[in-house]
C-alpha cells in the first residue's frame, strides 16, 4: 500500500492541480501526508511507519513521501500533498530555514503542518513543532561518557555533516558537559559526515597519530559503528565509544560489550504523537498545546539496550 | 573551548516590517554570536534571565508547590498520575515527565564530593540506606528547575540550544546557593528543599537543591 502510493505519487509529482484534485475527491477517507528524509535510514522509516500506523488507526488515508533532505524536492512533495487535498502534513523537514517557505505555502493553502524531529527557524507557521531534544540527549550521552572515562583522559569527537543543524546541536550538548571536566582532553575533532565508512577511515588515521586515546564520542550511531570497527581492527577494544540515535546496530554492539552507550530519539512515538495532534486539530481547531514541544531523548546502555527495538523502548 | 561552528541564526528585526524585516545572518558560533542587539552570547543572556527570575519568580513557584518528600512518595506509590496532576509541574504535553518540588531531611550515607558532578546520598526514611541523591554540582544533571517553571515556554525561545542554556543557568543559580558539607560527610544531618524530575519506576530521585543546610 505504502509502496504503491509512493510510486504512484512520484510519477505524478508534477501532476496538474486539476487532475490531482480529481484523485483527492475519489477518496472517501481524509488524507494525511507523511513526509520524511529517505527511508534508507531506518530512523526516518521508523518515523514514517509510526505516523502511518497511527493515522490509519484514527481513520485516515496516508500519503507517504520522501524529500531526501533536499529542500527543492521537499518543496515539490509539499506541493504534491497540497494538490492531493491532504488535510494535514506530518513532516521531518529538510532544513530550518529552507522549510519555512513551503510550510507557509501549505498553511496558506489551508493545510496545517505538524513538524517532527527538527525545528524550523520561525514559529507561527506550523501548528506544532515536536522537537527531539538533541541538546538534552547529547548532554545525557556526554554525562555517561564522562562517567565511563572516569572524568579524565584523551578523547576524540566525530562530528556529523556540517550542513545539518543537529551536528552542531549535538556537539554543543557534548561540550556543554565534557568541557566542565578539565582533565578530559580532546585530541582530535573531525567530521565523518554521518558516514560509517568515513568514520572508519578517519578513526584509523586518528589512532595512528594519537595511540593514547581513551574514548570516542560520536555525533551519531553510524559513525560510532565505523569508529568501533576501526578500533576493533587495531585491537583497541579498550577504547570507550558512545554514539547517538539508538539504532539496532549499536544496541547489538552494546549487548556484546562493544560500544558502551547511545542516546535514543523516540522517533516512532514522536511521529504517532504528531498524528494525534493533527487529528485533534482537525476535529477541534486546536491541539490545546504550545506550538513548540520538546521531547526528551533517553540514554541507552547495557541496562536497557535489550528493550530497544526500531527506535522505540519497550516498557 | 573548542566549539563547532555550525548553524544559522535568523534575526527578525522588530521594526514593524514583519517578515519583510527578516535578515539571515550567518552565525559562526552559537556561544559567542551576538544573538541580541546588546551583543550578549546565549550563555550570558540566559544567565541574566535566570538570575533575574530566581527570587521573584522561581522561588515562589517552588514555595507554592512544595510538599514533604515523605508525603509525595506515598502518593506516587498509590497513583503516580494523580500525584502528578495534584502536585507536579511540567511543560505542556503528556509525554513530558513530571517535576516536583519537595522538602525534607535525612542523614548523609555517602556521596561523591571530589567530582565536578558532586552529589550526596541521603537516607530520608530511616532505614540506613541512601534513597535520595542531592546534586551539589557544579555540574548538575537535568532540566528539572526549568521544566518546573510554568512561565518558561519553549516557543518563546529561539531554539533548543538557547533553551538548554536556560536550564544550565537555572542549575547554576541553584549551585551558587548550595553549601558544601564540611569534614566527614557520613552521618551528617541535612535539611533540603529542591526540585526533581520523576524518572522511570524505581529510579532514585536526583534532587536539584534550592535550599540546603547541614547539622542540627
Amino acid at each position: 500500500m505504502t509502496f504503491t502510493r509512493r510510486a504512484f505519487v512520484s510519477t505524478l509529482a508534477i501532476a496538474t492541480a486539476l487532475s490531482a484534485a480529481g484523485i483527492a475527491a475519489a477518496q472517501d477517507k481524509p488524507l494525511i501526508a507523511i513526509i520524511t528524509p529517505s527511508h534508507d535510514n531506518p530512523f526516518f522509516k521508523a518515523e514514517a511507519d509510526g505516523a502511518a500506523k497511527r493515522a490509519v488507526e484514527l481513520g485516515y488515508d496516508t500519503l507517504i513521501l520522501v524529500h531526501d533532505d533536499d529542500p527543492n524536492k521537499q518543496s515539490q512533495v509539499i506541493d504534491t500533498a497540497i494538490a492531493r487535498g491532504a488535510k494535514a502534513i506530518i513532516i521531518d523537514n529538510a532544513g530550518a530555514d529552507a522549510s519555512v517557505a513551503p510550510v507557509k505555502r501549505a498553511k496558506d493553502a489551508g493545510v496545517p503542518s505538524f513538524l517532527i524531529d527538527r525545528e524550523i527557524s520561525e514559529s507561527g507557521i506550523a501548528v506544532a513543532q515536536i522537537v527531539s531534544n538533541n541538546y538534552q540527549g547529547a548532554q545525557l550521552g556526554a554525562e555517561k561518557f564522562v562517567e565511563l572515562m572516569g572524568e579524565a583522559g584523551n578523547y576524540v569527537e566525530l562530528l556529523g555533516k556540517e550542513s545539518d543543524t543537529n551536528a552542531g546541536v549535538r556537539s554543543s550538548g557534548y561540550h556543554d558537559i565534557i568541557d566542565q571536566y578539565p582533565d578530559l582532553k580532546m585530541v582530535a575533532q573531525q567530521s565523518a559526515n554521518w558516514s560509517q565508512t568515513e568514520a572508519y577511515a578517519k578513526m584509523e588515521t586518528i589512532l595512528q597519530a594519537n595511540p593514547d586515546i581513551k574514548g570516542v564520542i560520536s555525533g551519531n550511531d553510524t559513525m560510532a559503528m565505523g569508529a568501533w570497527a576501526a578500533l576493533e581492527a587495531a585491537g583497541r577494544t579498550d577504547v570507550i565509544v558512545v554514539g547517538f540515535d539508538g539504532s539496532n546496530d549499536v544496541r547489538d554492539s552494546i549487548l556484546k560489550g562493544g560500544i558502551k552507550a547511545t542516546v535514543l530519539q523516540p522517533a516512532y512515538n514522536q511521529a504517532q504523537i504528531a498524528v494525534e495532534q493533527a487529528d485533534q486539530f482537525l476535529k477541534t481547531g486546536s491541539t490545546g498545546l504550545d506550538e513548540k514541544q520538546l521531547m526528551d531523548c533517553v540514554l541507552i546502555d547495557e541496562s536497557n539496550a535489550a528493550k530497544l527495538e526500531t527506535f522505540a523502548l519497550a516498557d | 573551548m573548542p566549539r563547532s561552528a555550525f548553524g544559522v541564526s535568523v534575526f527578525c528585526l522588530a521594526l514593524g516590517l514583519g517578515l519583510a524585516g527578516c535578515k539571515i545572518v550567518p552565525d559562526p558560533d552559537p556561544n559567542e554570536a551576538g544573538a541580541t542587539a546588546a551583543g550578549q552570547s546565549d550563555d550570558e543572556r540566559m544567565q541574566a534571565y535566570a538570575a533575574d527570575a530566581w527570587e521573584p519568580r522561581v522561588l515562589p513557584v517552588i514555595a507554592g508547590k512544595r510538599l514533604p518528600l515523605r508525603d509525595l512518595r506515598q502518593q506516587l506509590a498509590a497513583d503516580p498520575s494523580a500525584a502528578g496532576a495534584a502536585h507536579g509541574l511540567r511543560p505542556q504535553g503528556d509525554s513530558n515527565p513530571w517535576n516536583f518540588a519537595v522538602t525534607g531531611e535525612g542523614v548523609i550515607t555517602g556521596g561523591k564530593t571530589d567530582s565536578r558532578a558532586a552529589k550526596l546520598e541521603v537516607d530520608t526514611d530511616g532505614d540506613g540506606k541512601g534513597d535520595l541523591t542531592i546534586q551539589l554540582g557544579p555540574v548538575i544533571r537535568g532540566t528539572a528547575i526549568r521544566d518546573a517553571m510554568p512561565f518558561v515556554v519553549f516557543t518563546d525561545f529561539r531554539d533548543q540550544i538557547e533553551f538548554a542554556k536556560l536550564a544550565n543557568a537555572f542549575n547554576a543559580e541553584a549551585h551558587k546557593r548550595t553549601p558544601f558539607p564540611e569534614g566527614d560527610i557520613i552521618g551528617q544531618q541535612v535539611q533540603f528543599e529542591g526540585v526533581f524530575t520523576l524518572q522511570g519506576k524505581g529510579e532514585k530521585i536526583e534532587l536539584v537543591p534550592t535550599a540546603l543546610s547541614y547539622g542540627g
